[in-house]
């Protein structure tokens, strides 16, 4: 069968070289036919896709060892999802993930557009296809998961710590939201190729655009869950480069979701947007290539790989390709609406942009200034923590301010007077807010401080917004609260979907402010029998347990936990040695998590060393509001559904601008 | 009607000269990254460094208690020098000779004195087609 | 082995066809052109565009005055202005359409 597979990735290879060629010459000379034609390809190369996904799939589920792939990333005794799972644990299954997803969303998109937007759509085409080609070359000729051994009896498996529900969904997750961000690229392109210098493709994208960046949001959290609960050093999040590398994109997406509604508002920022989209989707390029060739040397990617090299010329390619579009076409894309007040809500939104945009290159510096450096003055460095943190602050703490100041702003110009009727209510919380906390110690962190005023801030404004615009629904149609608030939310869906989302970041901020800068810590070695203190918790080791089974020997403490004289349960940590056929035993530490759930809170118990008297050394964190983060991924999902949701008013009033699929021309 | 000049774009290049500054200022204070350096060369540095090697035995003592006391090596091995390394904080469970580690910390009387809890280990990882090393 | 050659064939197949649709279908078709936006219809977009820009803004500026986001005078001051962009971009939009007025002043 991987006869089959490998075969259909040339066939998924000749059909986007096909879409690419025959596409760009349908654009340039019109032919509608062979525009349909390249369409089709597309839709073909998915189809091909698919086959080789099949093939893989059932590989991994039938222990085909003769696949090398497969010998290497599972074997007989793995349970049956993270057997599917293994799909996407090494290279070559994860970029044929990445093509999948390519290709299901090129076909998707061609496809839901073939009667809209023809002109700008067959220069979609040989874009998204020039995509399909680089990636399904990379799997014919480079690193592909067809290859064939002689089947070992069993195969190598998948880590431990991988075999983990956050792991097997933050890949997937991640990808559909990297190559997501592929669309709103190809029709950017596409636009500036037609000559397009109208909002068509930003229309055409929003929901692409959100969807992509939902998912990408929601993967980095995953992976940071994982990361607090698996790998268990106390943390969720260590800016490592591969991290950063999902983090980048999403930041420039995140910037590139409000400065469109710039130009859709005022028609202004053209240029700025198409840069932004560019810098997303090659961003997202280089993620995957941190990620998977060995050029940065972090915790996760130490393989130097054939696909290193090919991948930068990838993102030389896209970044020089953009590049010359954007120029070319820059003297259409000039706008004639100007930026009339600095205190407006368009000014906001700029300077949204330019935090954002400053956050995400600073990271960007992070990780590439160890390349640069060793490249170029054969000295490498690494670059640490405080960095990060320190600009995480600079650029961050501004942007959750702006986050509520924002919606409290008109567009266009705000008077002085009416910013401090708005900022009244939200400002006072704030001010009040700050004050009872500093009498209640949280001074002690000034970041953590300035956070968690800022937050209130933004709530109160967002709750404000809510209430406001409920009340003059009431006042319109004399509805109940829950109605008003419904029917409101249901005909302001981007903006209240939004505002949904906005509280999620707040959470996401208590969360993130309340784990790092209030936590507390404490370690030292105990005999069973004795205790330690952390925050006001007191644990007591009681015993140490041992337990086999066929994976792994499993080694617990029992920790008993007290606060305040009151008994709270026990909790077990310690480290899982696993049975693994190889050189390397691989060994684990198991985190003990004990949650509060009325405060969010969490006690974190780590057993560093087991020692063979008995004694443990343990190290314990108390996390405040930590579990917001998490509450946050869910609020998050649901804004971005409310925002995502379709409407057909909406959809009508652009099918009427548009003049498409058979609608009147726009009258009276 | 008079036409004003937009502010957006001196509100830009404000922006991006005190995004620049304030870098400037950041990296000039705190320093453009640790220098990671090999094993071999840890002698001909001062200050913190960032030392990325392979774990050589004999591994004595206790991290959590007194210290761990162990050797590393050049990874590339062209150098047989060792440096003798004393760290103190939490221990990677992938540690063991034989394994590359990345450790930070500063020489101090001949011994690299590591930054407590800075070690990192280097795995095979599940995204190894386990090349043989160039 | 012979299954793989098989499907594999069948797919290489399918995908061919597919690919020839578009000319099997239309083997002789009255007009194989597609249709590029002319200068006019740009032009129409783009005064489309702005007619709803200003529409709309001129529907916020309700909602927000309804919902006390922007007290009485701003409104006023606002008021004007916008619908004065509103007018002229529905007067640009003409329902004869711009074909008919290229340059043209208004009759």
């Amino acid at each position: 069968m991987p006869e089959l597979g490998r075969a259909a990735l040339v066939i998924t290879l000749g059909l986007s070289v096909y879409a690419l060629v025959a596409g760009a010459a349908a654009a340039t000379l019109g032919r509608r036919r062979l525009a349909h034609s390249a369409r089709n390809a597309l839709i073909g190369a998915f189809a091909s896709t698919v086959v080789a996904s099949v093939v893989l799939a059932v590989a991994f589920v039938r222990d085909d060892f003769s696949l090398t792939y497969v010998a290497d990333h599972s074997n007989r005794s793995l349970g049956g999802v993270y057997k599917l799972s293994a799909f996407w644990g090494g290279q070559e299954g994860s970029l044929l993930l990445w093509l999948l997803i390519l290709t299901g969303y090129s076909a998707l998109a061609v496809w839901l557009n073939r009667r809209r937007a023809r002109d700008l759509v067959v220069w979609v085409v040989p874009v998204l296809a020039g995509i399909c080609v680089g990636f399904s070359w990379l799997l014919v000729a480079v690193a592909s998961p067809f290859a064939v051994q002689a089947a070992p009896l069993d195969g190598a498996g998948l880590n431990p710590s991988l075999q983990n529900p956050y792991m097997m969904s933050h890949p997937p997750f991640l990808y559909l939201g990297y190559v997501g961000l592929a669309v709103p690229f190809a029709f950017a392109m596409g636009a500036l190729l037609s000559g397009r210098t109208d909002e068509r493709w930003i229309v055409a994208t929003r929901r692409w655009t959100l969807l992509a960046w939902t998912a990408l949001g929601i993967g980095q959290l995953l992976g940071a869950h994982w990361a607090y609960v698996e790998v268990g050093w106390g943390g969720y999040y260590a800016w490592d480069p591969v991290e950063n590398a999902a983090l980048m994109p999403f930041l420039a997406a995140t910037a590139f979701l409000h400065s469109v509604m710039i130009q859709e508002k005022r028609g202004m920022l053209k240029v700025w947007n198409v840069v932004l989209v560019s810098l997303a989707f090659c961003l997202s390029l280089f993620g995957t290539f941190l990620t998977r060739s060995g050029v940065v040397n972090s915790i996760h990617s130490f393989t130097q790989s054939d696909i290193g090299p090919w991948f930068l010329a990838f993102i030389i390619v896209a970044v020089v390709v953009a590049t010359a579009l954007i120029l070319w076409r820059l003297p259409l894309l000039r706008s004639t609406t100007r930026l009339e007040s600095l205190v407006s809500r368009e000014a906001v939104f700029l300077y949204n942009n330019l935090l954002l945009v400053a956050l995400c290159l600073t990271i960007l510096w992070g990780v590439a200034w160890p390349i640069l450096s060793e490249a170029v003055r054969g000295q490498s460095v690494v670059v640490g923590r405080p960095y990060y943190d320190f600009f995480l602050r600079i650029f961050g703490l501004p942007l959750l301010l702006l986050m509520g100041a924002g919606p409290l702003i008109a567009w266009r110009r705000a008077s002085w007077r009416g910013l401090l009727r708005t900022f009244a209510w939200p400002g006072g919380i704030a001010v009040g807010t700050g004050i009872v906390l500093l009498a209640l110690g949280a001074g002690s962190s000034i970041p953590g401080l300035i956070a968690y005023t800022f937050s209130a801030f933004v709530l109160a404004a967002i709750a404000l917004e809510f209430v406001r615009g409920t009340r003059a629904r009431r006042a319109l149609s004399s509805e109940s609260w829950p109605v008003a608030l419904a029917s409101l939310m249901g005909r302001n869906r981007r903006r209240y979907g939004g505002y949904v989302v906005h509280a999620a970041v707040v959470l996401l901020a208590l969360g993130i402010a309340g784990s790092s800068a209030y936590d507390s810590v404490t370690e030292g070695k105990l005999a069973p029998g004795q205790s330690l203190a952390v925050a006001d918790y007191r644990l007591t080791y009681q015993k140490l347990t041992e337990r086999d089974t066929d994976h792994a020997t499993e080694v617990r403490a029992l920790v008993a936990v007290q606060r305040g004289g009151k008994d709270l349960g026990t909790v077990e940590a310690g480290k899982n040695s696993y049975k693994i056929a190889g050189p390397d035993p691989q060994v684990s530490s198991e985190v003990g998590i004990r949650t509060n759930y009325a405060t969010g809170e969490d006690l974190f118990v780590i057993a560093e060393q087991v020692n063979d008297n008995g004694t443990v050394y343990f190290r314990v964190f108390v996390k405040p509001l930590v579990n917001l983060i998490w509450l946050a991924g869910l609020v998050f999902l649901f804004g971005s559904v409310i925002a995502l949701w379709p409407d057909a008013r909406e959809e009508r009033r652009l099918a009427v601008r548009y003049g498409e699929a058979g609608s009147p021309a726009p009258s009276r | 009607m008079a036409r004003k000049r937009s502010p957006a774009r001196l509100v830009i290049a404000l922006s991006i000269a005190a995004v620049l500054a304030v870098f400037l200022l950041y990296t000039s204070i705190a320093g453009g990254g640790t220098p990671s350096v090999k094993p071999s060369e840890v002698r001909s540095q001062t200050g913190t460094v960032s030392v990325a090697g392979l774990v050589v035995g004999p591994v004595t003592g206790d991290a959590y208690a007194g210290g761990l006391r162990f050797k590393l090596r050049d990874i590339k091995g062209d150098s047989p020098e060792t440096v003798a390394v004393l760290y103190k904080g939490s221990v990677p469970d992938l540690f063991k000779i034989g394994r590359h580690i990345v450790v930070d910390g500063e020489l101090k009387n001949g011994t690299f004195v590591a930054s407590p809890g800075s070690m990192v280990t280097k795995c095979p990882s599940k995204y190894t087609a386990v090349k043989p090393p160039a | 082995m012979t299954a793989a050659l098989v499907l594999g064939g069948v797919l290489a197949v399918a995908c061919v066809i597919l690919v020839a649709l578009p000319f099997l279908r239309e083997p002789d078709p009255a007009s194989d052109d597609l249709h590029a936006l002319t200068a006019a219809e740009r032009d129409r977009l783009r005064l489309a565009e702005e007619r709803d820009r200003a529409l709309a803004a001129l529907k916020e500026l309700e909602a927000d005055h309804r919902a006390g986001r922007v007290d009485d005078t701003d409104y006023r001051a606002s008021l004007g202005p916008l619908r004065r962009e509103a007018a002229e971009a529905l007067a640009a939009l003409d329902p004869a359409g711009p074909a008919t007025r290229q340059g043209q002043p208004p009759p």
